[in-house]
């Protein structure tokens, strides 16, 4: 005998079982959704004031302090970048183009 | 306060959630408790308020509210948060007692014992043990398998409305409430064998 049988014990126990009636009321007690609303709202506002107040004021204390140290250390980051243009340019000698003297050099490498 | 006699205008309603307003959000409230406290006090699990299961799903509801697009009814949108809070909440819980003689009560005895060895309808007056008894045999179940042998045996909704209401798709239902008979038809047998001895 399969559960769907009407004489299987467990058919004849949800059938009683369905005339018991939930006569609980099922209307929201008194003050629940005024709770519940303002825990949304309030949460949906947390949210977003989260991200304003902390990506927007980071954004804006990480620019002051970006222009600060780079006024204090105006000196120390121009001499940085002249002497970094110095040290990239290439000396010529004799007036040669480096990039003929690098294939000459290259034409005269051997493989054994 | 919305007029009784006037339909409740969900759309509306939303869209004025959406924008922030609170009265909205109370009215959507109020509105959806019937159906969402059925969903709580047809599936709570145990130790759990039915208040408190309650306030999570609506939290849920407004914190999901932007991912609604209208694809299904929106009652039917936050039946599903219900069934899967429930079940969830359900899952936490991890162990399910053992099915035993010695706790049910006298009277949930004798009606077992009764569906046991005649064929006879279960009394009227017997209709509240029958319907623990009932609960506590589902509790031997896994909480989906529950939930739909619960949505099919006692509340006698169809596939399609499990479907619509779960948010699963029909062959799963299928497979879960085989399943499920198949582990209350080897329950029963253990009892059977129990009341012969």
């Amino acid at each position: 005998m399969n559960l769907n049988d009407p004489r299987h014990p467990w058919a004849r126990l949800t059938a009683a079982a369905r005339t018991v009636q939930d006569d609980r009321d099922t209307a929201a007690p008194y003050g629940f959704a005024t709770r519940v609303s303002a825990l949304a709202m309030a949460d949906k506002r947390g949210v977003s004031s989260l991200f304003e107040r902390f990506a927007l004021r980071a954004l804006a204390v990480a620019c002051l302090l970006t222009v600060g140290t780079v006024a204090t250390n105006y000196s120390v980051v121009s001499s940085f970048f002249s002497n970094r243009d110095e040290a990239m340019s290439v000396p010529n000698s004799g007036g040669e183009d480096p990039v003929a003297e690098l294939i000459d050099v290259a034409s005269n490498v051997t493989i054994d | 306060m919305p007029d009784d006699d006037l339909p409740f205008d969900v759309a509306g309603c939303l869209q004025r959630v959406r924008q922030r307003d609170q009265a909205a959000a109370r009215e959507l409230v109020d509105h959806l408790y019937p159906l969402v406290i059925r969903i709580v006090r047809s599936h709570l699990p145990r130790r759990v308020p039915e208040e408190d299961l309650a306030q999570e799903i609506f939290l849920k509801m407004f914190t999901r509210l932007e991912q609604y697009q209208g694809a299904v009814p929106f009652p039917h949108w936050v039946s599903r948060i219900a069934v899967t809070t429930c079940i969830d909440h359900l899952r936490a819980q991890k162990r399910r007692p053992e099915f035993r003689m010695a706790d049910l009560s006298e009277t949930e005895a004798d009606v077992l014992s009764n569906v046991m060895t005649n064929e006879n309808e279960v009394p009227a007056n017997d209709a509240m043990a029958a319907h623990e008894l009932v609960h506590k045999l589902l509790d031997q179940l896994k909480p989906d398998d529950q939930l739909v042998i619960r949505l099919l045996d006692l509340e006698q909704k169809t596939i399609a409305e499990i479907s619509a209401q779960t948010g699963w798709n029909q062959s799963l239902i299928k497979v879960r409430a085989f399943r499920a008979r198949r582990k209350l038809q080897k329950l029963f047998q253990e009892l059977q064998k129990k009341e012969r001895s």
